[in-house]
């Protein structure tokens, strides 16, 4: 085995090279292959799963809501951060929306762009507890997931708005053409967060304080502020799934985020990016997302059970970061430093 | 080896089940009139899997499945999720089913999907909880709201007496099908007994250990409360629960619409007086023949039909009523099993 | 006894007693029982805290075992399911089956031990992040649960089972609060006073100086993730004992998995790890309690009782924080 590391190592190097160009990493890489392969074995294998092209790209109405949550939550993982309350913000923000469109008779994209505002509200909350009382991000996000939920439950009272306009609801399951509006508007957020993080000083910065926060500090970021923007960011993304879902459903209820928190915590590390924070692409999330939704859609539809979707589900997420580990356990240490500054750009001066 | 219980009990539970199937097939050469030369494909969806109420229904339709020659497929959720439920949904459209029949977790989230399971010519018929009326051709509905409503008061009434102080238990402020009843039984108790007062209304969130801590806690700081109404599975076996473990049976009377096996120990020591709830093996019977008069196109949004041994129903704006209450009390639970 | 002398361990067994968290908890909720107490007398009566003791100890037994691994610097999400599962077979086996109680308790000790260790494996051998084990394992072992039951629930239990969740010793003492009791000492006399807990707690400090002085590491871990597996499956055979149900929503429907984490933390357990203040734990689920029945008695409507428990955490969070920073 000591035979072949420094090999793989070199090997692992050399593709780095030609990552500078192709902005795919290895893992992000074999996501991909196994994206096309999983997509093409479906559209063989399982009657229905392809009911012509526009139909097979209106299946990621069903789980591009995830992606966006994810894109957001992705921002804070890197700073080594957890957001817990993306769910109930989602919900929140959908109820905020649809109760200014019901009850005052607010336009519904007005609506739609305060829910969004209090999204980004409610992540500055979070943010500021974190930073100000100075609390874990996993407990503080928590606690006001709590408070979120009870607030959510509160406005939307016993029977929830639903049945919005149909220039709205297009936003959930209308097209372009053939392509979802969903789609579009997930590839040029996808095209965003990858700048945002890959190449702007603020991602350099959040990549920076999650590899280490002592270091950052000394670097001279402010690490507060940084911090706070991406619990801020986190929340408006939560809010825009929360808003997107109501349009798919055309309906709103308090509880409607509840499933989003656990899977897309699965999808971001799943996607490479590391929990502990410092490490990760948009582009291994975006493929993530895509993956493991077609998977659990492709799997319901050759008839599998939400059960046993669920508990494969699990497995894959187990198993893949497993084999994460086993390659990249190869190239510790100073490797696997070189490359996070290779991937964000220029490495910053000590 | 952990397996070998598990069918166990499920051999006798299909021993069970198939009783009322052997009639159903004696019976079914009776009610020729249902043509069943084609094989169709029906699903049901529940709100979660894995829960015995839904299974009981799940039973009957079986049973029932078998002699309408339908390809039957039990599936859904394993989290009471409209989310999850439209993920199943979806997966029927594209795998082609002829009728999709299912319970509802809300009646606003659920509807686009099953819109587009219409318009692709499949057949919707929803039972228990409704969905938005334009989303199903039909909807089963357990008994009348108002009727129910009634008979959820009668079964504390009569043992708590007209001028009881009433706790309700229910599980989510937002749940329809628990507000339908809390209205009719409202209006119901302040028309029939205007001395009873409700003071005050917890939520179980359908947990069987938060609505235990609920009922703990509504007896705990309402002392003078004698009747807890909790129209909910798991919140009428958390208030009983919860009247046992202060040792206030004989004192305070609990109701609700668990099925008879959750509830039965607290019959049998007097918690519970009185329980309605509706036969939900045969329910699940019901939702097969309308799933299968549906597709064969052979039954009207306003109009009867007859449904094997199960005797005449009558559709009203699409809308098909199941039975009457059915009230379980200690001389007669021990005839049903689910 | 030599070996681990040298390793920086912040805590040692008396510091739990001198946490200042653990006096913050003792005053705040001793400060709700007076105040309610004061509005409505009930809260104060011997029944009313008798069943605010009785509610906790089921989330108690989570928090203890998640003390633990947090101590270690990892997490454990999939508690909820191991309650669940071990709920769902003892119950099933005893109402169908009449599983004698000790019987139980070993089915109890098994589950826990093996779906226990398999998050420790995974999280010392493979590497995997520890919060990804237990998301992982937790849709297994969710699933187990599904194909176990069956769609069959458990509605009633032995009278064997009712009396460990609802008797008393002598009258005065439920049987429960003994078995928290015991729990409580055992978990606290092995952080504090065996090699195991402060290996634990040096793991937590430093990983890799651990490593080099010797400390079993791997061992440890998955010993730390076995013994919160057992704790979890215990708290299941409590809770079907207790409430006499168990269904395939138990533990994963009321998020026990994050009710457990919040405890520890407001316990004063260090999401860093090297921790492991247990009676803070206990004393948290206890606080917890006592704030929720407080939110019925004082008349909040229901839907604020989450967001009190959110806010209340919050409070008590930042309240000790506060004092040992």
């Amino acid at each position: 085995m000591n035979d072949v590391a420094p090999a793989l190592r070199n090997e692992v190097t050399a593709r780095r090279g030609r990552t500078r160009r192709l902005p795919l990493g290895n893992w992000e890489r074999a996501l991909l292959a196994l994206l096309l392969l999983l997509t093409a074995g479906l559209i063989a294998g399982v009657p229905g799963f392809y009911p012509g092209f526009a139909g097979f790209l209106a299946l990621t109405e069903n789980f591009l809501p995830f992606g966006f949550v994810a894109l957001g939550l992705t921002t804070v993982i890197l700073t080594g951060g957890i957001d817990l309350s993306v769910g109930a913000i989602a919900g929140l923000a959908a109820i905020v929306m649809a109760s200014l469109w019901s009850g005052l008779h607010v336009s519904i994209w007005l609506s739609a762009l305060i829910g969004l505002l209090a999204g980004g509200l409610l992540g500055l909350v979070n943010g500021l507890i974190i930073t100000r009382l100075r609390t874990e991000p996993l407990i503080a996000t928590l606690a006001t997931s709590f408070i979120y939920g009870s607030v959510g439950v509160a406005i939307a009272g016993d029977n929830p708005p639903s049945g919005f306009p149909d220039a709205f609801n297009r936003v959930g399951t209308g097209a372009i053409g053939w392509l979802p509006v969903q789609i579009v508007l997930f590839a040029i957020l996808a095209v965003l967060f990858s700048l945002l993080i890959g190449r702007s000083t603020f991602g350099r910065r959040v990549v920076m304080i999650g590899y280490n926060t002592d270091a950052a500090r000394y670097s001279g970021v402010r690490v507060r502020q940084v911090l706070t923007l991406s619990y801020v960011i986190s929340g408006t993304m939560a809010a825009l799934a929360g808003i997107v879902l109501a349009a798919y459903y055309s309906a709103v209820r308090p509880d409607m985020g509840d499933l989003l928190l656990l899977s897309t915590i699965t999808t971001v590390v799943l996607g490479g990016v590391s929990i502990f924070g410092g490490e990760g692409s948009i582009v291994g999330v975006v493929i993530a997302v895509l993956l493991l939704g077609m998977l659990r859609q492709g799997m319901l539809i050759a008839g599998f059970s939400d059960m046993v979707t669920t508990m494969l589900t699990g497995a894959i997420l187990l198993g893949a970061i497993a084999v994460k580990n086993l390659f990249a356990g190869r190239g510790t240490g100073l490797s696997t430093l070189l490359g996070r500054f290779r991937r964000s750009g220029t490495a910053p001066a000590e | 080896m952990k397996i070998s219980p598990i069918s166990r009990r499920s051999a006798v539970r299909a021993a069970i089940a198939s009783l009322p199937m052997l009639a159903c097939i004696g019976l079914a050469a009776q009610a020729a009139d249902i043509d069943t030369a084609k094989r169709i494909k029906v699903a049901m969806v529940p709100k979660l899997i894995g829960l015995s109420v839904f299974k009981a229904n799940e039973q009957g339709a079986i049973a029932a499945a078998k002699t309408l020659n339908i390809n039957f497929l039990y599936t859904g959720p394993v989290t009471a999720s409209a989310q999850g439920q439209v993920d199943v949904f979806n997966s029927l459209i594209a795998r082609r089913f002829d009728v999709i029949t299912t319970t509802s977790n809300n009646p606003t989230q659920l509807a686009p999907s099953l819109r587009r399971a219409r318009k692709a010519g499949i057949k919707v018929v929803s039972y228990d909880s409704d969905v938005a009326a334009d989303a199903r051709d039909f909807f089963i509905q357990n008994t009348d709201y108002a009727e129910f409503g009634k008979a959820l008061v009668e079964s504390v009434a009569k043992y708590a007496g007209p001028k009881a102080k009433i706790a309700i238990l229910s599980s989510t402020p937002d749940a329809t099908i628990q507000n339908e009843w809390i209205k009719a039984l409202t209006a119901y108790m302040t028309a029939t007994y205007p001395d009873m007062k409700i003071v005050t209304t917890q939520y179980g969130q359908s947990s069987p250990s938060q609505s235990l801590t609920a009922g703990l806690n509504i007896l705990q700081a309402n002392p003078d409360v004698t009747g807890i109404i909790a129209p909910d599975g798991a919140a009428e076996v958390g208030a009983a629960a919860a009247v046992e473990k202060l040792g206030k049976t004989g004192k305070v009377f609990v109701t609700g619409c668990s099925d008879p096996d959750s509830i039965r120990q607290y019959v049998k020591s007097g918690i519970i007086k009185a329980s309605p709830l509706w036969d939900e093996v045969k329910e699940g019977a019901l939702v097969m023949y309308v799933a299968r008069l549906a597709a064969n196109n052979a039954i009207e949004p306003n109009g009867s039909f007859t449904a094997g041994d199960l005797g005449d129903f009558t559709a009203k704006d699409g809308v098909i009523v199941f039975s009457k209450p059915l009230v379980f009390d200690a001389t007669n639970i021990d005839q049903y099993k689910f | 006894m030599s070996a681990t002398a040298a390793i920086p361990v912040r805590e040692r067994a008396g510091a739990a007693r001198r946490d200042p968290r653990a006096l913050v908890l003792i005053g705040v909720t001793v400060a709700t029982i007076l105040l309610v107490g004061l509005v409505d007398h009930g809260f104060m009566s011997l029944q009313n805290l008798r069943f605010m003791v009785l509610n906790c100890v089921v989330l108690s037994l989570l928090a203890l075992g998640q003390t633990l691994v947090i101590a270690t610097r990892g997490i454990d999400l999939s508690v909820a399911p191991v309650l669940g599962l071990s709920a769902m077979v003892t119950g099933l086996m005893a109402q169908t089956g009449g599983l004698p109680l000790l019987g139980a308790f070993g089915l109890a000790l098994a589950i826990g031990v093996i779906l226990g260790t398999l998050n420790g494996l995974l999280v010392a051998k493979l590497a995997i992040p520890p919060i990804i084990t237990t998301l992982g394992t937790y849709s297994l072992y969710s699933g187990l649960i599904f194909l176990y039951s069956d769609g069959t629930q458990v509605t009633s239990v032995p009278a064997a089972y009712a009396a460990l969740g609802n008797g008393t010793v002598l009258g005065i003492v439920p049987i429960p609060v003994l078995v928290l009791g015991a729990v409580l000492a055992a978990i606290w006399f092995v952080i504090g006073h065996s090699r195991f807990g402060r290996a634990i707690l040096a793991i937590g400090n430093n990983q890799a100086a651990s490593y080099n002085a010797g400390i079993p590491v791997t061992a440890t871990q998955v010993g730390a993730y076995a013994v919160c597996g057992v704790l979890a499956a215990l708290a299941g055979l409590m809770f079907v004992s207790y409430t006499g149900s168990a269904t395939v929503t138990t533990g994963t429907g009321d998020h026990m998995e994050l009710q457990s984490i919040a405890v520890a933390l407001i316990g004063g357990t260090a999401i860093s790890g090297g921790r492991g203040p247990v009676i803070g734990s206990v004393l948290g689920a206890l606080f917890l309690s006592v704030v929720l029945t407080a939110l019925v008695f004082v008349h909040v409507p229901p839907i604020w009782y989450s967001a009190g428990e959110g806010l209340m955490i919050l409070i008590a969070v930042t309240a000790g924080s506060r004092r040992t920073a």
